[in-house]
């Protein structure tokens, strides 16, 4: 007789849990409609579900070769994309599929040791897709004409799947009018397996990113310090704990006194003082005060763009311009899933604007119905107020983010506009 | 399909019968949801004559979008649409939609249309469902106008709380506080006020307040406040959004005249509580948006709440509408692809479609555009709605109206604030439109009517839109405040004393813009009502009572069904439902054989002559005389002729806009002079009235009254000469 768990409105659970059962097209339909309403919200829970949905692409799909897959999945990722542009860990993990999905195929490739001169096949000249996986290595035969030929327009054009051209989805089954650029593939059920392990090794990596970024805790975080977070993401926290059970040192928690659906850091404040850590809540209004004591200062990234610049919570952009003035340590903290090769300007397109009730109650008509009540929910921090970024892999300087970027996004699919108008 | 569908829901629901508590275990953790798609309202005319409320774009999405996203968002699985008026307009538009149960991304597990033919309130719908047995769990109320974005998780949950502990709480009511002061966003003229027990959140007792009521009070049964806690609470928006059980539609089966679901059933059943004993709880939350666009003024609030993104995630941004593709730019405005502004316009605030061209020097602000809209040079829209494909040509200037699809607004046309342009009005070029015109292609039945040159220009199309039962509904009917997009009481005549009326329990008097109040100064002998005296002093629906009647009596009038002996009880019937007044019915049959006669004058084929409508339409049917004699008069007192002598010269009055005036005046003393043959009238009622001071006010009423003059004189000489003679020479005048 009781609600079913958690009430009856859907949410990420309940859309991974019903993904089997549903038919692709519907599960995509479903996720989208999720990211439209905010029912599925924060890169975690946003990178998941679309990986999630698009292994039940592979997994349900009929293809017939890669051609086909790369097409279906990028309609797909621009669906998803569109849906939520402001979460660009849609994007990178459409694009960490797309890379995989052409990796495994060019392996299969290798393997069948067919290499006929007509598939080209562009190949970054190294590939590291997931972390487990193996890097190929082409032989230089190939990869010189290939790579010049990734360059070119022409390559996006001639694929029948590039067709930005909306309303219409591409043919499935109907390449035949350009050249296969994958050779037909001998064993589609075995690069399908391959690639859903890929993707299900994506989505581990994605589950794991807190535990591993927070074993870099002791390198950076020293007894005594001074350390300041603003309205801390689980990741933070954890990074945080990890260093306390070991270290003593200070915490000044900011928190946005307008949020006043209770005490959502009461088990991080607990953690931190049994290790013997001191706490300090800090009124957003009184930041600047505390400033000149900061050693550090760190923030969970929502994003990470290809140029360093930082996608963060409303109100963590003010506190790195306030360190930076300083001179103060900013640490941002990120799993290598949330490192965006997308190389667009991301100023303007990464501030959201959420529901103004958070600051004003609708109750109040003379405020609702006088005032324009803004509430950004997300903004950018420009690359030059951050001074390091610790992911999964470990900690990098901004020089190094594109290296990490070429290790795990194809090429090709960095240049790839998922933001282009898919819909219609 | 429809049907199949009905005649399926009806099979299966036999099966749940047999087996009911199994099958309510067993489909628990589906919520279903009803869906009114019919309001049986005219607050959106003239834009509901040729498209249902529900599918009429608020900030460029149908209404019922909203509602259906809303229901989706908490998870509900089936869904039940009951559609009246346009139903295959609203079946087209799902089908074609991604609700439409066949489409693969349709969120619902199963989306059904009701459809009855006869159904002619709310409280017909859902007695019909009752019948149907299709609900067997606890479900969701909403009405197809519906926006809303807070979570029912809660609700739900203390609803089956408290339903466990006691099977009598048989409906929760979700309600958004929204303050003490003024607010957009709540209803104008009628303020719902919700007496609760704070503690256990019961609903004792539901009244709404209106700015005609005369003594401002709200009067409560003393067994509501024992031993309880109450709070009066005035200050709720109340979306309509209902968890109710089962139970619910058993109580609307039982009061069979009960029509709105807030002012008579909720009411009624709080009243009736140690009757039925049911209980009805609300669930008052302070987060979140949920309001109904029930009326133009609330269309006007809602459109700004989305533009401000209180309703989030329904704002233009989050693009929530497959095929939307708004995106956030400059001072606060969200365009969809392929939008052109040409430099040097500015727009801000405001809501641009696809493919709106926007020419230069215009200026735009706290409006929506539709799309494909070609808006011309030095152009300056202001708080208006322009739905899609709509034309305004080159230095027009639209403040604070709607201009509906397919609208063309010419040049240097100038439309005043509360101006409704319906659906392809065409304005010729620097036409003026005067502040709250309704300007439509149809009349209010769905007539093509030829174009008003004086009001669109030479080259427009378009005349002015009227319907009739506006001007014969009360005055002190709350819903006329709600028809205008812009609210205002200022050409109300509203009593602020109440001294007058203390001794008349006759609230339904039909002459509150009178400021005498008849039965106050003129005590009658007629007080039929004075055993019911109750202190529901604001009982609602005084309209229901008015229109029923009147069309009633205008089908038997036009012989196209029953006659007046099934009419009488009928009638007595209705009014006894209704608790209707002397004075309502009055005015009902007055109206009614007024109409008639307006009718006959105004046929297309054959067009009578004031003299011969009056004479046919109270002796072509059998009975009608004595029907008027009997309802109409009542007692053959002078003082009940001399009010029935009014109500007719009022009906004639109102009629004077779909006729002259001077024809109205014509009609009035046809009228009369036929029920004086008729013995209908006496010489005494008639002259009564002629003395009376309610008819000679100023305006129409005095314009009718003149004709009558020789009629007066002829019966004040005691003549024996014909009469016809004096009429017609009157007619030449």
């Amino acid at each position: 007789m009781a609600l079913p768990k958690g009430g009856y409105a859907p949410d990420v659970d309940k859309f991974l849990d019903t993904l089997k059962s549903r038919p692709v097209d519907a599960s995509v339909d479903f996720l989208i409609s999720l990211l439209k309403r905010r029912q599925i919200r924060g890169s975690e829970s946003c990178a998941i579900a679309t990986a999630r949905v698009l292994l039940q692409v592979v997994a349900k799909d009929k293809w017939f070769d890669v051609d086909q897959l790369i097409g279906r999945i990028q309609l797909v990722g621009r669906k998803l994309v569109a849906a939520q542009p402001h979460e660009l860990v849609i994007g990178n993990i459409v694009k960490r599929v797309l890379g995989l999905i052409r990796d495994e195929a060019s392996e299969d490739r290798n393997d069948a040791g067919n290499d006929s001169p007509s598939g080209g096949t562009p190949l970054p000249p190294s590939i590291e897709a997931v972390p487990v996986e193996k890097a190929t290595r082409p032989s230089p035969l190939i990869v010189l004409p290939s790579f010049a030929r990734t360059q070119s327009m022409f390559g996006l054009l001639s694929d029948p799947n590039f067709t930005p051209s909306p309303g219409s989805t591409p043919q499935l089954g109907s390449g035949s009018s350009t050249p296969q650029r994958y050779p037909q593939s001998t064993n589609v059920q075995a690069l399908k397996s391959e690639v859903i392990d890929g993707i299900e090794e994506i989505v581990d990596e994605i589950k794991q990113v807190d535990e591993q970024i927070q074993n870099y805790a002791d390198i950076h975080i020293h007894p005594g310090d001074y350390i300041m977070v603003y309205e801390p993401t689980r990741t933070v926290q954890k990074f945080i704990a990890r260093a306390s059970s070991k270290r003593k040192f200070i915490v000044f928690l900011v928190v946005d006194p307008s949020s006043n659906s209770g005490d959502p850091y009461a088990s991080f404040r607990k953690a931190l003082s049994s290790g013997g850590s001191t706490v300090v809540n800090v009124m957003n209004v009184g930041l600047m005060a505390y400033m000149s004591r900061v050693n550090k200062v760190i923030i969970g990234a929502r994003a990470i763009t290809s140029t360093g610049g930082v996608v963060v919570d409303s109100g963590a952009a003010a506190i790195a311009r306030a360190a930076q003035q300083q001179g103060r340590t900013v640490i941002v903290l990120g799993g290598v899933y949330k490192i965006s090769p997308d190389n667009r300007s991301h100023q303007e397109t990464s501030v959201e604007w959420g529901s103004p009730s958070k600051y004003v109650n609708f109750a109040d008509g003379q405020m609702v119905g006088q005032v324009k009540v803004k509430n950004a929910s997300s903004e950018f921090i420009p690359t030059e107020f951050v001074n390091t970024y610790i992911t999964n892999l470990g900690a990098h300087s901004k020089d190094h983010l594109h290296g990490i970027i070429t290790d795990h996004y194809n090429k090709e699919d960095v240049s790839f506009d998922l933001f282009g108008k898919s819909q219609r | 399909m429809s049907q199949n569908k009905a005649a399926r829901g009806g099979a299966s629901s036999k099966g749940k019968r047999s087996n009911k508590p199994g099958a309510e275990e067993k489909r628990e953790d589906v919520l279903q949801a009803v869906l009114i798609a019919d309001s049986f309202q005219t607050r959106f005319e003239p834009f509901s004559v040729e498209r249902p409320r529900c599918l009429l774009p608020l900030a460029n999405t149908p209404l019922i979008e909203y509602t259906l996203e809303f229901l989706a968002m908490n998870g509900v699985q089936e869904v039940f649409i009951y559609c009246g008026a346009h139903h295959e307009q609203i079946e087209r538009y799902i089908h074609d939609s991604r609700w439409s149960p066949s489409s693969r991304s349709c969120p619902f597990s199963s989306l059904e249309f009701i459809r009855i033919a006869d159904a002619r309130s709310i409280g017909d719908f859902l007695r019909d469902l009752d019948k149907r047995n299709i609900i067997d769990g606890d479900f969701v109320l909403v009405h197809g106008d519906l926006v809303a974005n807070i979570s029912l998780d809660g609700a739900l949950a203390a609803h089956r709380a408290r339903r466990e502990a006691n099977r009598d709480s048989c409906m929760t009511m979700v309600l958004r506080e929204a303050g003490d002061g003024g607010h957009n966003t709540k209803t104008n003229g009628i303020t719902p006020a919700f007496i609760i027990d704070p503690n256990a959140k019961r609903c004792l007792h539901y009244e709404e307040i209106t700015p005609f009521q005369t003594d401002r009070y709200v009067t409560l049964d003393p067994t509501v406040l024992e031993a309880r806690e109450a709070e009066a609470r005035t200050d709720l928006i109340d979306a309509e959004i209902d968890i109710c059980t089962p139970d619910v539609l058993a109580l609307w089966s039982e009061s069979f005249d009960y029509e709105l679901p807030r002012a008579n059933f909720l009411h009624g059943v709080l009243k009736d509580w140690e009757l039925n004993g049911k209980m009805i709880h609300t669930e008052i939350i302070n987060e979140g948006y949920s309001a109904r666009a029930s009326n133009l003024q609330m269309y006007d609030a809602i459109s700004k709440d989305v533009l401000s993104g209180w309703a989030y995630p329904f704002t233009p941004e989050c693009n929530i509408f497959p095929g939307q593709t708004y995106r956030l730019r400059g001072d606060n405005t969200y365009q969809e692809d392929e939008v052109e502004v040409a430099p040097g316009s500015q727009v801000h605030d405001s809501i641009l479609g696809k493919d709106t061209h926007i020419g230069d020097e215009s200026s735009i602000s706290n409006s929506v555009i539709g799309r494909s809209c070609r808006i011309g040079s030095n152009v300056r829209i202001v708080d208006s709605f322009v739905w899609d494909g709509a034309t305004i040509h080159d230095g027009a200037v639209v403040e604070h109206s709607i201009i509906a699809e397919r609208g063309v607004v010419g040049k240097k046309v100038y439309v005043h604030e509360g101006s409704l342009i319906s659906y392809g009005v065409s304005l010729s070029d620097e036409t003026d439109v005067e502040p709250a015109t309704m300007l439509s292609l149809l009349s209010y039945s769905g007539q093509a009517v030829s174009p008003q040159p004086e009001l669109v220009g030479s080259q427009g199309k378009g005349a002015l839109f009227h319907n009739p039962e506006d001007d014969e509904a009360d005055h002190d009917d709350p819903s006329i405040l709600q028809k205008s997009l812009i609210y205002s009481l200022e050409d109300l005549d509203i009593e602020t004393s109440s001294v007058s009326t203390l001794a008349d329990d006759d609230y339904m008097s039909d002459d509150e813009s009178n400021p005498i109040s008849p039965t106050a100064s003129q005590p009658t002998s007629r007080s039929r009502l004075s055993s019911f005296a109750s202190d529901d002093s604001g009982a609602p629906s005084y309209s229901g009572f008015h229109s029923d009647a009147v069309h009633g009596l205008l089908d038997v009038l036009r012989g196209t069904s029953g006659n007046f002996e099934s009419e009488k009880l009928e009638f007595t019937s209705l009014r006894l439902a209704n608790n209707a007044s002397d004075g309502a019915m009055r005015r009902a049959v007055a109206t009614a054989f007024v109409r008639r006669a307006i009718e006959l004058m105004n046929a297309e084929s054959e067009p009578l002559e004031p003299i011969k409508a009056a004479k046919q339409v109270l002796t072509s049917r059998e009975g009608a005389s004595e029907f008027v004699t009997d309802v109409g008069v009542g007692d053959r007192s002078v003082t009940e002729q001399t009010e029935f002598a009014l109500a007719v010269q009022k009906a004639c009055a109102n009629s004077a806009k779909l006729v002259e005036v001077a024809k109205a005046g014509n009609l009035l003393a046809a009228m009369l002079q036929q029920m004086y043959d008729l013995d209908i009238l006496e010489e005494e009622g008639i002259l009564g009235w002629w003395e009376d001071e309610r008819g000679k006010e100023d305006g129409q009423m005095a314009g009718v009254r003149e004709k009558c003059q020789a009629l007066v004189e002829w019966l004040e000489n005691a003549d024996e000469e014909e009469s016809e003679d004096d009429d017609d020479d009157d007619d030449d005048e």
